[in-house]
């Protein structure tokens, strides 16, 4: 049996990519060109850079859970703790930012809390055998409440513009001093919460498409007792995508505490909800094996441009609740009559 | 037979509760040596083959491999001793491609880590050409293949990789007539080649056509092991049944001795 490297044409994707997923995430791309196209003509400043940036900068805390959650629901998990995750390790950073802990050491610290909270998801799955449904829940509860009890249910703010910066700033953000004194922004730049999304975005695809751990983490989603049989350390596969998604969970904490310059530990009720909307809408199946770093991210910028195209047009909250409703009961329905053909 | 046994199973036991399921068992199997394993439902075999493949851990006894003792807590301890089970569900993960599921859990990696898709690509190509020309679907996703299909993927996972010993529960049981016909033929092949086979089965013609012995369970333990030229299928159809062989068995075999 020869191990010879010969090189082949079509090579990389494993066919974790069959036709169908393909054909779902193209709808959902499509969907999202239509909803783009028809955003721009009901109200003008919808297609303009500063909104592409500002849904950029909204879309990024949806689109960090809903990687973390991709990776969850590919081992045929749920992941029902993220927002509160997200809430406490936002918490954390600037607790220890008001100690007197630098600003970068102190978001670290908040985001390994975040990965504490997953590790003890997957400890509770795993170890003690309770399903994930219950497990996440247990930890939205016990996280909301630690966020809760250690600031006394109060916002922690005056945090210093250096807490603000992961949140707010941009890179080529262009001004131009303008005579009167005020200064006038050209071009916003692209926010650095953008960049942060895309570069975890591309890792975690790197993760599910070229190492053995994301091999194993489709496997275990796909047929959990066939990985096991065939040696797949299935409760090391889930321990590490619950520890991912919660230090995901995480770093969106960070990011959406920095952008207010205030942790709040009343943020990121429901978030968990848009984050599996964002997956599902992009193909991720809640049976596990089937989903992409690339249809979830088309998923949050359906979620996020819906929000604030509808935001534009002027509908309340409450509709945009109720499409968006529709919206992830529709696309899992076309999924569903595809596969019945 | 006078050479070391590939496995030797002493004393195994396996109970659940009270329940004995496997209830001190012992058991050889040689090089080149086909060995059928039957019983009913519920009689132990599927437990005793778990054992061997790692799956389950025995509440006692001892497993030896060429000779040397072994303990298996998971089922990639048993493969790296060189044991290799095809399942009768064929543990195929259904959403990845063959390739993938022949490397599943041994995945080839590049110098970095990253997973050598080309180096496995090749080697699948190679080995499932050898046991179906015709397959062409190396990067379909496995639950879009036909069941002849999916078994010659699983059986090619299963000899890929230094195989001593191979276990195969109910091979035949989903395959159309040519594809159980391929599935014996290479049954030989691999006996040929000095391998050790057990075959759970409960198909008399497959076990009569391809068993150099046969062991057979009731009730968690070994009620019948004997050479397949000693047998017929009313014998092994009683051992099964009764957990005894019929009453004029032995005066038969007396009987056809000296002829």
């Amino acid at each position: 049996m020869s191990h010879a490297a010969k090189p082949v044409g079509r090579f990389g994707f494993a066919g974790m990519e069959p036709t169908s997923a393909h054909l779902h995430r193209l709808s959902a791309l499509l969907t999202l060109i239509l909803l783009i196209m028809g955003f721009s003509l009901m109200a003008q400043s919808f297609f303009t850079v500063n909104n592409a940036m500002t849904v950029l900068l909204q879309t990024s805390v949806i689109g960090l859970l809903g990687l973390g959650l991709t990776m969850v629901i590919l081992t045929g998990g749920i992941d029902l703790s993220v927002g509160s995750v997200l809430a406490l390790s936002g918490v954390i950073s600037a607790m220890a930012v008001k100690a007197g802990v630098p600003v970068a050491p102190a978001m670290s610290l908040g985001v390994l809390a975040g990965a504490a909270c997953g590790a003890f998801n997957g400890f509770v799955i795993t170890k003690m055998r309770i399903p994930p449904f219950v497990a996440t829940l247990g930890m939205m509860l016990i996280a909301r409440g630690l966020a809760l009890q250690l600031t006394g249910a109060a916002p922690i703010s005056r945090l210093g513009e250096s807490f603000g910066r992961l949140g707010n700033g941009a890179l080529f953000r262009v001004i131009e001093m303008q005579p009167n004194g005020f200064p006038r922004v050209i071009f916003p730049g692209i926010p650095y919460p953008a960049i942060l999304l895309l570069v975890t975005a591309i890792a975690v695809a790197y993760l599910l498409r070229r190492r053995q751990i994301g091999r194993h983490i489709y496997a275990t989603g796909s047929n959990e007792e066939a990985a096991r049989l065939s040696g797949v350390r299935v409760d090391h596969v889930k321990l590490y995508a619950y520890t991912m998604s919660g230090a995901l969970a995480g770093l969106a904490g960070n990011v959406l505490m920095s952008r207010l310059v205030t942790a709040q530990p009343s943020e990121g009720v429901m978030y968990e909800l848009d984050a599996i909307a964002a997956a599902v809408i992009g193909g991720a199946s809640l049976s596990g094996g089937i989903g992409t770093v690339t249809g979830t991210m088309i998923g949050a910028f359906i979620i996020g441009i819906l929000r604030n195209g509808l935001n534009m047009a002027g509908v309340s909250a409450f509709i945009q609740q109720i499409v968006i409703g529709l919206v992830v009961i529709g696309a899992v329905w076309l999924d569903q009559v595809r596969n019945r053909q | 037979m006078s050479q070391t046994p590939l496995v030797e199973m002493i004393d195994i036991e396996k109970h659940f509760g009270g329940v004995r399921a496997v209830d001190h068992v012992s058991l050889n199997l040689y090089p080149g040596e086909v060995v059928g394993v039957l019983g009913h439902n519920g009689a132990g075999k599927s437990c005793l083959m778990r054992i061997l493949s790692g799956a389950m851990i025995p509440n006692g006894g001892e497993i030896r491999v060429q000779g040397r003792a072994v303990q298996f807590s998971e089922p990639n301890d048993a493969r790296a001793a060189g044991i290799e089970t095809i399942y009768q569900t064929l543990a195929l993960a259904d959403h990845l491609d063959a390739v993938a599921n022949l490397f599943l859990g041994r995945e080839l990696k590049t110098r970095f880590g990253n997973l050598d898709e080309a180096r496995m690509y090749a080697a699948t190509k190679d080995v499932l050409a050898r046991l179906n020309p015709n397959f062409k679907n190396l990067r379909d996703r496995v639950s879009s293949l036909s069941g002849g299909q999916r078994q010659v993927i699983a059986i090619a996972r299963a000899i890929y990789f230094d195989t001593k010993v191979l276990i195969m529960d109910e091979p035949t049981a989903a395959l159309g007539p040519s594809e159980t016909a391929m599935v014996a033929d290479l049954i030989r092949q691999l006996r040929a080649e000095g391998i050790g086979i057990f075959l759970v089965s409960h198909d008399m013609h497959d076990v009569f056509e391809l068993c150099d012995r046969v062991v057979v369970m009731n009730k968690g333990r070994v009620v019948g092991a004997h050479r397949i030229d000693e047998v017929d299928k009313d014998d092994v159809l009683s051992l099964i049944v009764k957990g005894e062989l019929p009453a004029d068995w032995s005066a038969r075999n007396l009987a056809e001795a000296p002829a």
